[in-house]
């Protein structure tokens, strides 16, 4: 299976191909069922089984929170390669992502990167900056990975990372500014959204950070503000953005991925500038949209909890269901795709009692000294419709 | 058409001065008063809202349940069970055992702030109407700044006290202004005492646009637990339906409510026993008490927590009790997770008082209330020590964590020496 996504992965132009995506996932399904423990033991209390799912929209999907309490891995842990660690927005466990190869991770953020962000620009060697730590800082970093798999693949002389030991370091980025404008060649800046808010605020005032990027540069804003600066709502940001680097916002695009998937999301703006802003993925990956209370597949328009299909996950589980909202953007003429709404913040506190995360904010002040304690006698399950 | 258009900036900034204004009218009607008379005044208005045929509960639990996402069912029997655990007369006793040095004592006596700001924060009801009236007891009017969420509460006790006694009245004012009106909140908060409700970030705020000269008073965002104790097996029904109803109360969304239960001790035939017993009773509610309308964002907060839930119990940990309107989640360890609320209710085992000093530990400052049950004479002790070293401020019984009586200590304060200053004469 692993072969033949690889394959599928350094086909240019991509192939969107319904009945390839659904042989390899369903295949891929009966993999994971047989090789993953905590994956097998959720799709028997499903009921949905290898023997009984023919689509993979009934693949059962994990919710992205279940990395953080299950080893969801295929492979025997001894074989694991590298680990990628989420960043622990929400509580002090962090959902580990294994893999005992990176060869597929690595063609698939590749090849997506090319196609959604780079796209004229892929084989040019533009220069890259990325306002985020190095792979060497962050090696659990999986978007640290990413940033360096991009810029060794593609990064032309002088690029690098400009966030080091958590502090933004500006001075490569306006060399690489003064020199892409000296030479009139595109800058490609990436970087995390709180790092790009920090550089924001660290230049305010400062005439000589109001750039005029040469055409065809572009930037990219990926992850959310994690408590690391002050939020911004997306569409301010990329307005900021666009003002301080003379960018077109059409050239600012926000990626969508997280360190459970193998695959991102890019803005479509790059590829269809005229048509509506929404996010693309590759063909190896499928987004559904659920209804949070039957689970079943909203009405188009309609606003449901994200699940992704993601193929490039063939190491750990590839249906994974997140806790955010979407929305399908069809078009006439082009691809559609999902427009994220949020995160799904679970209650917002009516009267004054604590909602979702302030409860885990509470304990990741005091927690340090406490060990998890362990499990003990548990009850069977019982469900009610 | 001149095409001249009037702008008027700071309008919400002008009303408010105008409000402390009159206020200031109205504080010397209202300092003349003698205390105990005053006392008596407020408490009557308490009387007018607590008594069973009250006019007031009733057009209030109507007209909020309809302006909040709240089902009338949960808004009356929220109000009702609320209002009348308060006691006027409990009112009274509490003003004189922590006013007796100015009662009591010649040589002190009160001087009351000009005026008492009280930022509104929340959309439950009980809050703003005792944050209202404690002010007027100690002789400073009010100025009420409307919670976002309940534009109803306030005009209804302005109605109220103003067919009690005209000198109340004057001396409350409401309004409501957005919080991005600097204008509006910079004059708001030039008051002597400010009294708060909300988020910890709200209240440092708050705080931080205080003088030294000023006196604050936050209450913050905190939520309450439950306990429960394998002394009593055969009662475990029983409590069940008692934190049933306190997890129903306003849709689980007070400091008052439990967001967890811990079972020290419990079997765990026990605990099945009685997380599928808080189910059947939270289901039962649903029948007269209705959950609220809740966003999309409210129930994927549930259906991601739910489906985490699934992943454990398909493992062996734990069991998930998962209803049309409720969830309980017996976890198989103890383990801070997040709270959704809207009925959503976890039970976690702890094996000693010592694990459930543990599984406090973190929570030390946010917590309320306390509710045990099924415990032994020295368990009940212990944990009263336990918990009272983290902060909660007070310990019930199933079924009251959202009827505390009226003086109970907010936040672990008295209810008015915090709004009034003492002046001694030698």
């Amino acid at each position: 299976v692993e072969a033949e996504l690889v394959a599928w992965m350094t086909e240019t132009p991509w192939q969107f191909d319904d009945a390839r995506f659904e042989a390899l996932a369903l295949d891929l399904f009966a993999i994971q069922f047989s090789e993953c423990p905590p994956y097998a033991a959720l799709c028997r209390s499903l009921g949905r089984t290898p023997e009984n799912v023919t689509q993979f929209q009934r693949i059962p999907p994990v919710p992205a929170g279940a990395f953080k309490e299950f080893p969801l891995r295929c492979f025997p842990e001894e074989q694991t390669i590298h680990r990628f660690r989420t960043s622990g927005t929400s509580s002090d466990r962090r959902g580990v992502l294994e893999l005992d190869t990176l060869a597929l991770y690595e063609a698939s953020l590749l090849s997506s990167l090319r196609a959604l962000w780079l796209t004229d620009l892929t084989g040019q060697k533009p220069v890259m900056r990325f306002l985020a730590a190095s792979p060497e800082e962050a090696p659990d970093s999986s978007l640290s990975h990413m940033f360096g798999t991009l810029a060794q693949a593609e990064g032309g002389e002088g690029s690098g990372f400009d966030l080091v030991c958590g502090e933004l370091r500006l001075d490569d980025l306006m060399r690489a500014v003064k020199q892409a404008q000296a030479e009139d060649k595109p800058l490609c800046v990436a970087g995390t959204s709180f790092a790009f808010v920090h550089f924001l605020d660290g230049t305010a005032g400062d005439p000589e950070v109001f750039w005029r990027l040469p055409a065809g540069s572009r930037l990219m804003e990926t992850g959310g503000f994690k408590g690391k600066s002050r939020e911004i709502p997306r569409e301010a940001l990329r307005k900021a953005l666009g003002q301080r680097f003379g960018l077109a916002e059409s050239h600012i695009a926000n990626q969508y991925g997280m360190t459970e998937l193998g695959s991102q999301f890019y803005d479509s703006t790059l590829i269809d500038p005229r048509g509506p802003r929404r996010k693309l993925g590759p063909p190896w990956t499928r987004v559904r949209l659920i209804d949070p209370i039957t689970s079943e597949e909203v009405e188009h328009g309609e606003a449901g909890l994200i699940v992704i299909h993601d193929l490039a996950n063939s190491g750990s589980v590839a249906a994974i269901q997140t806790a955010d909202l979407g929305r399908h953007v069809e078009v006439d003429d082009g691809p559609a795709g999902f427009d994220v709404l949020g995160r799904a913040k679970g209650a917002e506190a009516r009267g004054c009692s604590i909602a979702v995360d302030v409860m885990l904010e509470a304990s990741r002040r005091t927690v340090s000294a406490r060990q998890a304690q362990g499990p003990t006698k548990s009850g069977p399950v019982e469900k009610r419709s | 058409m001149s095409g001249l258009e009037i702008r008027w900036p700071d309008e919400s900034g002008e009303r408010v001065r105008a409000a402390r204004g009159r206020l200031e009218i109205a504080k010397r009607a209202l300092a003349a008063w003698p205390l105990e008379e005053r006392l008596a005044a407020v408490a009557e208005v308490l009387a007018d809202w607590t008594r069973a045929d009250s006019p007031w509960r009733r057009e209030l639990a109507i007209s909020f349940a309809e302006a909040s996402p709240f089902s009338l069912g949960t808004v009356s029997e929220g109000l009702d069970a609320a209002l009348r655990a308060w006691d006027p007369a409990c009112l009274i006793d509490c003003a004189r055992r922590e006013l007796a040095p100015v009662l009591e004592n010649d040589t002190l006596r009160l001087a009351e702030f000009d005026c008492t700001a009280v930022l509104a924060g929340g959309a439950l009801p009980m809050p703003t109407l005792l944050s209202s009236l404690l002010p007027l007891i100690v002789g400073s009017p009010v100025l009420l700044r409307e919670s976002s969420k309940d534009r109803v509460t306030a005009s209804l006790l302005a109605r109220s006290l103003a067919a009690r006694d005209e000198r109340l009245a004057r001396a409350f004012e409401f309004l409501n202004f957005p919080s991005s009106d600097e204008v509006a909140l910079t004059a708001f908060l030039e008051a002597p005492c400010v009294v708060a409700t909300g988020t910890g970030e709200t209240l440092a705020s708050v705080s931080s646009r205080l003088t030294q000269q000023q006196r604050f008073v936050g209450y913050g965002h905190r939520f309450s637990i439950g306990i429960v104790g394998a002394a009593q097996p055969a009662d475990l029904e029983h409590f069940a339906h008692g934190f049933a109803l306190d997890t129903a109360r306003w849709d689980q969304s007070g400091c008052l409510s439990p967001v967890v239960i811990y079972l020290l001790g419990l079997s765990a035939a026990d605990q099945l026993r009685f997380a599928s017993a808080c189910s059947d009773a939270l289901e039962a509610l649903s029948q007269d008490m209705p959950p609220g309308t809740r966003s999309s964002e409210e129930m994927s907060g549930t259906a991601t927590e739910r489906a985490e839930a699934e992943m454990r119990v398909a493992s062996g940990r734990g069991a998930l009790f998962a209803g049309q309107s409720s969830t309980v989640v017996l976890e198989a360890d103890s383990q801070p997770r997040p709270a959704p609320l809207h009925r959503f209710l976890r039970l976690m085992p702890v094996a000693t008082i010592a694990d459930l000093g543990s599984a406090l530990s973190p929570f030390r400052g946010v917590l309320s209330n306390a509710a045990i049950a099924g415990l032994s004479e020295a368990e009940s002790a212990e944990v009263g020590h336990l918990t009272s070293r983290h902060d909660v401020s007070r310990i019930t019984k199933p079924g009251r964590l959202q009827t505390p009586p009226v003086d109970w200590p907010h936040d672990g304060m008295p209810l008015l020496t915090p709004l009034c200053r003492f002046v001694q004469s030698d």
